[in-house]
């Protein structure tokens, strides 16, 4: 979804705008004259292809919503090569399917700016792990740069497509969710960009081929490279020192350094910062003149002890006898995000001073008056076709003993309280694999999921692998027409692309039967008595075989109802036919209905219902029918 | 304006427009010459669950959530969502909330194997809630959004409520002129008129438990 911000994407500037950090940060590459955008949705970085997509009618870049991460990047490297700035944006565990092409890109390096934006979840609000994605620039001697704020996020990008081309490599910017779901009031610039046009190619032969030898010359040059770019960092104005002479030090970077300082304030304490925007490579002398005269320094940084380890490391030399408050001291723990709360709590236990608020005391008031409160987990829209599918396969598989390998997308929900199904969850694609391997362990029906965007992204070697070697399990891919989770971007299936420019839709059943699958069903969700008839016999033969079961999203099909000017109908109960089955209920789980505290009849709320009238065919009293003028 | 910092925990259920609500606040800042940040939670794009917005106006806030015991006021979309958070409110803040309840699936799965199961309701919540304020204002903002003519303007009838706090650093007409930039071309009329019904509905009951502008 892009928001109000996207028109000050494009606004003529200098002038203010209110903009999400993400907003922000295609901003900045579209005033550093990006000429090739190219990405795959993840949170927390979505925002940033939503708006280069959106905002793409009103400049010449090229942009493609890729398949995945990993052919996202090689795309950026193709043009990077030749000359041009591109950008690509991806979350954390995006890195790690792009990793492949990233650790050769660093040996290659590139000729035209090239920035990659990596987007870690602490907490895992919308992700399988916390992974900590910062290990991948000193591993791969990429350099990284870390902003704070949507202010800071504009001028870093700017500033990684000058350190990109001045030193031909690949840039990180590595944000976390708390900094790319910010908003705030942006100073944006002028935009000057000079018209497309291609380039020659001028490189000597086998210039960007990285394999023996010439990886092995790559490697020095590349060890080279990091030592002037360290001595660039130790001067470079990214890193903020604020020096209030104190003997008490703060060394932070990222979301960090905003609950930091925020923290300090709320405690009346005012230590010396030190802010660090480049964080591969590490100023290490700029660290180590900061370490000097202190008794106390806090590393305040999120998920691993990243910096603490080098601090600790720097200390040993430049101030042996300094006290380093971290996660190693156990102030702070490596799991979860950090809060304003959990960073006063940790300074004000190292530093003897009592917090002003008793954070534990105002919890434990707030657990005693949410007694009763039902959690709110994310679930399947009202409409969803997933809800419908899932119920279809429970019907199909009763009495059948099953173990089913999920995947990434909408339907991972699945395992959330009430619906509870699903028994393993890896990554994109997984579901493929993990049922391959099922398939050789359990004694029984072996079920793997997946999405059509996700099948795209990672799921073709692993059909490729099933076909060949004849695994037996059952896939069903929910193809809803649009990459949803990440809200309802195109995906290869469909019939646009970035910018909503048309684009060549692959036909699923298709990519299947190509790769080699010969028992192939297609179903309608919608069609309940038919998806899961169709699903029990499918489910009954030997794999591999495939049901596509095909229905858009919800949200993408009002969407589009509402663009064409068409009015979303509603259901409603009747109270004389209800005899209060709860087939509506049960399995089912659907937010536009509720039960009467009353007469305990079930009711359907106007302002949700989807009328996708799933629900109208699961009751066997036919009490459910369409709301007139609803 | 510098100096005042005013902390509103924004909550609701997903599909309610609560990120549409507060980049139209961040722009009225933005025009008004006052600093904002927020903390917003995007990703799921799932309708009905529980979504929530930090966000702080201020010349030196620097983190994008507000501190548990910080928020000046919670502003909820829906009314459960307005007990969810209730660890931010600082002692005696401000609660504005809709009276309208979705009920969370998970509470309907109870309901079905306990015949006897009571929702909780939004009087539940406003009890609950008077045990840590004197401040909490229930506002029907379906109703108003409907005579307003669309039940999707719930979130300015809200805003319109709060933006006759006289502690709310932002000024009136600026966060009214901010809804018509911001809420689609066709839905401009629609939303002004919730705007004030929300304003008007707030000086008959929230303006005589807070300080409200004239």
């Amino acid at each position: 979804m892009v928001s109000v911000g996207a028109s000050d994407v494009v606004r003529e500037g200098p002038a203010r705008a209110f903009m999400l950090c993400n907003e922000a940060i295609v901003r900045g590459a579209i005033e550093a004259d990006v000429k090739v955008v190219s990405a795959y949705p993840g949170s927390p970085t979505t925002e940033i292809l939503d708006t280069f997509s959106a905002v793409a009618p009103s400049f010449d870049y090229r942009m493609e919503i890729s398949a995945n991460e990993k052919v996202a990047l090689e795309t950026c490297a193709g043009a990077s090569m030749a000359g041009l700035r591109s950008i690509t944006s991806m979350k954390s565990v995006g890195l790690n399917v792009a990793s492949d092409a990233f650790y050769s890109l660093s040996y290659t390096g590139v000729k035209g700016g090239l920035v990659i934006v990596v987007a870690d979840d602490p907490q895992a609000h919308s992700s399988q792990s916390e992974q900590d994605g910062r290990y991948f620039a000193p591993t791969a001697y990429v350099p990284m740069l870390e902003p704070s704020d949507p202010t800071e996020a504009m001028r870093m990008v700017k500033a990684a497509f000058d350190i990109s081309e001045r030193h031909g490599v690949p840039v990180l910017l590595r944000t976390t969710t708390r900094v790319n779901h910010q908003s705030g009031v942006v100073e944006v610039g002028t935009i000057s960009r000079k018209p497309f046009a291609k380039l020659p190619w001028d490189h000597p032969p086998g210039r960007f081929v990285t394999v023996a030898e010439a990886a092995r010359n790559f490697k020095f040059a590349m060890l080279e490279r990091a030592r002037r770019l360290e001595e660039e960092f130790e001067g470079s104005d990214l890193n903020v020192l604020h020096d209030t002479g104190s003997d008490t030090g703060v060394v932070t970077s990222g979301a960090g350094y905003n609950y930091a300082v925020d923290a300090c304030r709320e405690l009346g304490i005012g230590p010396s910062v030190l802010k660090l925007g480049t964080t591969y490579p590490l100023p290490r002398g700029l660290i180590a003149e900061f370490l000097k005269g202190l008794k106390t320094v806090v590393v305040v940084e999120e998920l691993s002890p990243y910096l603490e380890l080098h601090v600790t490391a720097i200390a040993k030399d430049a101030n042996p006898s300094v006290r380093v408050v971290g996660k190693l001291s156990g102030h702070f723990s490596e799991a979860l995000e950090y809060s304003p709360n959990i960073v006063v709590d940790a300074i004000a236990k190292a530093m003897g001073i009592t917090p002003p608020v008793d954070y534990a005391a105002v919890m434990a008031k707030a657990k005693e008056l949410k007694q009763g409160l039902g959690e709110r987990w994310p679930t399947f829209c009202p409409g969803c076709p997933h809800r419908a599918s899932l119920h279809a396969l429970r019907q199909a598989l009763k009495g059948v003993k099953h173990v089913v390998a999920t995947d990434i997308g909408c339907y991972s929900m699945s395992f959330l309280d009430p619906v509870n199904y699903g028994d393993t969850l890896l990554c994109m694609g997984a579901s493929l694999g993990v049922a391959a391997g099922l398939q050789y362990a359990v004694d029984r029906k072996v079920v793997a999921i997946i999405g059509d965007s996700t099948f795209y992204h990672a799921g073709l070697p692993g059909l490729v692998n099933a076909v060949h070697h004849g695994d037996d399990f059952t896939l069903l891919i929910l193809d809803n027409e649009v990459t949803a989770m990440t809200g309802q971007q195109p995906n290869p299936g469909s019939a646009v692309n970035a910018g909503e420019r048309p684009a060549k839709p692959l036909v699923l059943e298709n990519v299947v039967r190509g790769l080699g699958v010969e028992d192939l069903t297609i179903a309608d969700p919608y069609d309940v008595k038919g998806a899961a008839s169709k699903l029990k016999e499918a489910l009954s033969r030997k794999g591999p075989n495939v049901v596509i079961m095909r229905r858009a999203c919800a949200l993408h099909s009002d969407r589009l109802k509402r663009r064409r000017g068409e009015r979303i109908e509603s259901n409603e109960v009747s109270k004389e036919a209800c005899r209060r089955p709860y087939t509506c209920v049960r399995d089912f789980h659907c937010p536009a209905i509720s039960i009467d505290d009353g007469d305990r009849r079930t009711v359907i709320s106007q302002e949700l219902c989807d009328r996708c009238d799933v629900c109208a065919k699961l009751c066997p009293f036919g009490s459910i029918r369409r709301r007139e003028g609803g | 304006m510098a100096g005042r910092e005013f902390s509103v925990y924004m909550s609701g259920v997903g599909g309610q427009g609560l990120v549409l609500l507060s980049n139209i606040i961040g722009a009225a800042c933005a025009r008004a010459g006052v600093r904002a940040i927020t903390g917003e939670q995007h990703g799921l794009s799932q309708r009905s669950g529980s979504i929530n917005v930090h966000m702080r106006i201020g010349e030196r806030v620097r983190s994008p959530l507000i501190p548990i015991g910080g928020a000046d006021a919670i502003l909820a979309l829906e009314a459960l969502e307005a007990l969810r958070y209730v660890e931010y409110l600082r002692p005696g803040g401000i609660v504005l909330m809709n009276s309208r309840v979705q009920h969370p699936v998970s509470e309907t799965a109870g309901h079905m194997k306990d015949k006897q199961a009571k929702y909780f309701s939004a009087e539940d919540v406003r009890s609950r809630l008077l045990q840590v304020t004197d401040k909490v204002s229930v506002l029907d903002a379906l109703g108003l959004a409907r005579e307003a003519g669309s039940p999707m303007a719930e979130n300015i009838v809200m805003l319109g409520a709060l933006s006759t706090v006289e502690a709310f650093p932002v000024p009136g007409d600026v966060l009214r002129a901010s809804v018509a930039e911001n809420v689609p071309k066709k839905a401009v009329e629609v939303n002004l008129k919730a705007f004030d019904l929300g304003k008007g509905k707030a000086r008959e009951h929230l303006c005589t438990l807070v300080k409200c502008r004239e």
